[in-house]
């Protein structure tokens, strides 16, 4: 009996293939992983981006919808009680004049609208609006609801951390100042907020005879009350800078809003 | 394996991008949608606003149903609602139905306890009216505006402060203030819109609106004969038809209804100055033409405050009003003229002062009655001899006017210019109800007086010449048709806000 033997032969990958497609995978993932690193970043910084949008805009309906209202209700709906009617549609310190006497809205940090920190309200990064948001609010039955003051400051560090537009309200109550009462209820707003003088986040139109015209020249007609227009421009910066550039992705965004209540 | 892990990774990345984009277009939709419903919302109020003007092209009371809204000068009832609808494509806009699809939950907030009038009177938006209909523009995007009376309670002010929020009185604004006081002034309105849009972005709006009044002169008696400013001789004429003794002047104040108003009491008669007082009572003689006054028969006819015969001056009342000169009158005609829903100007007269005579037949197809109070312009003479119909509203007459009593006028009759009064045909026994004033402010010429006096360079001022046997039953004052044939230059905007939804 003849035995048969037979040889089967064993492929296999040379250990030069196996170093051509090692190096292969790993130019591949390295490009992947780059790619995918750098993704992640560009989602990060767009994300940063999207929310500084988001908190921008609802901003910026905040304040215009706040101006929209400004000056209600007018002192025809109830002359006596002060704390019940807005006596001008905005408010100024009382260093300035509140509410006997007019002060004069400015550009550029000028006018004589001036607040205890030295700012201007009526101004280019400072506003008081003098209205009542909710007259039906529940919570404040028997009493007519009072009206409030609404203030937007823009501050910077190092009173705070980054530049943030503020928000605060409060009652407006007999006597009271509104640039001190708003000053110590001010609360973080829209952060990154990076509008400059050349660029104000709010300037005016005034209602001027029958026409209106911005809030610059000096005269009877340049003042709180005869604010018309607040024409808003939110600059604001994402947290973190673009990472190709280097430089801070900005949202610009501008609105405007009409007090439609009329001269006090 | 490696191209299924890198097509992942291109996914991962490409989707995040589409997700940014996409929340990026939602978000500045969001603000587009804001903007545009807040935008639809307001043009219902302005709709709303100008069609309640009676003079406006498409005012309520022109279009169908003419009787939407109460005839002017009439309040509307604290609880009453009346919807102005924009439905699209047919749908029903059914606001007082808290079960439809545009349901007005916002009536119940400012009225606790009360729901719209089931169902209410309804009109319908000009983007549902030709022409604009027709070319099938799409329009405003509001659904509807509600109109409707407001009162102390419903908006949380105590406007007399008394401690109390009066739920019944609807309010009223007499030109810098809201009051309870129905004579305060005119009523003001509230006008609520409601607009949403396909996407369902919605918004109320309110505005608070009264009607600006024209100034008018004011009147402290039922009959007002302007004349010099004071001192000197007389300067006006008064004669009385001294053998009628139902014919009365009565200061004393009546409603609408002609029942007498308690306590609210004017003049009979009012003059510029104690002289002209005297001449109108005892008679005078003005530049050669006698008037009688009034006979001592009659002259208990004349009540008011305080005692028969009531004539007083009542000039310091026009000084307040700079009216009480020539330029000052007729200026203070401007507004009335260019706010008149009729101005009759007669053909002129070749001779002076050049004014034609309109007559009766000219007033006839106006159309005046109790819900349609007009306001008139004669630029001349006025004779309305034998007409037989009632006139309500303002009759501004710059000529002379010969009136007949054979005519009821209800409201207030201003003969300011040549200022004469008298009358030809003296049968019938009707009535004025309202106020008059007579005032000369014009020389034969039709030129302005140079003033200060409301009389000529012959010391002749205005003058009421009525025959001995004239009929009638005078005139009556009535603060309620005063104030009913008030026109109206425009309804002001009291004030404005969003409401929180």
């Amino acid at each position: 009996m003849t035995r048969v033997i037979t040889t089967i032969r064993q492929e296999g990958f040379t250990l030069i293939e196996l170093l051509v497609s090692l190096g292969i995978f790993l130019v591949i993932t390295g490009a992947a992983f780059t790619l995918l690193g750098s993704s992640q970043q560009h989602y990060q910084v767009e994300t940063q981006v999207l929310s500084s949008f988001q908190e921008a805009r609802l901003g910026l309906d905040q304040i215009v919808r706040d101006v929209n209202d400004a000056g209600y209700p007018p002192p025809s709906f109830n002359g006596g009680d002060p704390t019940l009617f807005a006596i001008s549609p905005f408010a100024w310190s009382a260093g300035a004049g509140y509410f006997g006497a007019p002060c004069q809205i400015g550009t550029a940090g000028g006018g004589t609208c001036t607040t205890a920190a030295g700012d201007t309200a009526p101004g280019d990064f400072d506003l008081i609006i003098e209205t009542n948001p909710n007259p039906q609010d529940p919570s404040c039955p028997p009493l007519p609801c009072p009206v409030q003051w609404i203030r937007y400051q823009l501050q910077v560090p190092p009173q705070v951390q980054v530049p943030t537009l503020m928000r605060g309200m409060t009652q407006k109550t007999p006597g009271a100042e509104p640039d001190a009462a708003t000053s110590g209820v001010l609360v973080p707003f829209v952060q990154n907020v990076v509008n400059n003088p050349a660029q104000p986040i709010f300037s005016y139109t005034c209602d001027t005879g029958n026409i209106r015209l911005p809030c610059t020249d000096p005269g009877a007609n340049n003042a709180p009350a005869n604010i018309r227009d607040v024409i808003v421009t939110l600059i604001v910066a994402a947290p973190l800078p673009d990472p190709r550039t280097g430089q801070p992705r900005l949202v610009q965004l501008t609105g405007r809003g009409r007090r439609i209540n009329p001269n006090q | 394996m490696i191209s299924i892990f890198v097509l992942l990774l291109i996914s991962v990345v490409a989707i995040a991008l589409v997700v940014s984009s996409g929340t990026e277009t939602a978000m500045a939709g969001n603000y587009r949608s804001a903007t545009g419903v807040y935008y639809a919302a307001l043009s219902g109020l302005e709709e709303a606003r100008g069609r309640l003007l009676v003079k406006n092209p498409d005012a309520f009371n022109t279009t169908d149903p003419k009787n939407f809204l109460p005839a002017p000068g009439i309040d509307l009832k604290m609880g009453d609602t009346y919807y102005l609808i924009n439905p699209v494509g047919g749908e029903p806009i059914t606001p007082w139905d808290s079960a439809s699809t545009y349901a007005d939950n916002q009536f119940v907030v400012e009225f606790p306890g009360s729901v719209p009038t089931n169902p209410s009177p309804t009109a319908v938006s000009v983007w549902n009216r030709n022409p604009l209909q027709a070319l099938k523009v799409p329009g405003a995007l509001y659904k509807w505006v509600r109109i409707n009376a407001v009162s102390e309670k419903s908006m949380k002010i105590d406007a007399d402060a008394d401690g109390k929020f009066d739920s019944i009185a609807p309010l009223h604004y007499d030109g810098v203030r809201f009051s309870n006081d129905p004579l305060a002034g005119p009523q003001v309105l509230e006008l609520t819109s409601f607009a949403i849009l396909p996407n369902g972005s919605q918004k109320l709006v309110q505005y608070l609106v009264a009607p600006t009044p024209v100034q008018l002169p004011p009147f402290q008696a039922a009959l007002t004969l302007a004349g010099k400013n004071s001192g000197g001789s007389a300067t006006v004429g008064y004669s009385a038809p001294a053998s009628n003794a139902n014919f009365w002047v009565q200061g004393d104040d009546h409603g609408c209804d002609g029942t007498a108003v308690a306590g609210s009491k004017f003049w009979a008669i009012g003059t510029f100055n104690s002289t002209d007082t005297d001449a109108v009572i005892n008679g005078s003689i003005i530049n050669g033409v006698k008037y009688t006054g009034i006979p001592t028969s009659v002259q208990k006819n004349y009540t008011g405050t305080p005692t028969p015969p009531s004539v007083n001056t009542v000039y310091s009342s026009f000084l307040s009003t700079g009216m009480q000169t020539p330029a000052g009158l007729d200026a203070a005609l401007q507004p009335i003229i260019q706010n008149a829903d009729v101005v009759i100007t007669p053909s002129p007269s070749s001779t002076a002062p050049y004014l034609g005579t309109a007559t009766g037949a000219d007033l006839t197809p106006l159309g005046m009655n109790s819900g349609n109070l007009l306001t008139v312009v004669v630029n001349g003479n006025l004779d309305i001899s034998n007409w037989s119909n009632d006139g309500y509203g303002l009759l501004l007459v710059t000529g002379t006017f010969t009136y007949d009593p054979d005519t009821n006028w209800y409201g207030i009759i201003l003969v300011i210019g040549q200022g004469a009064v008298n009358n030809v045909e003296h049968k019938q026994y009707k009535q004025i109800n309202g106020a008059m004033l007579v005032a000369k402010t014009r020389d034969s010429n039709n030129q302005v007086l140079p003033g200060p006096d409301l009389a000529d360079s012959s010391g002749v001022a205005a003058s009421v010449e009525f025959d001995d046997k004239m009929q009638g039953y005078g005139i009556r004052y009535s603060s309620c048709w005063v104030q009913r044939a008030q026109p109206t230059s425009s309804y002001k905007i009291l004030s404005f806000h969003e409401i929180a939804q």
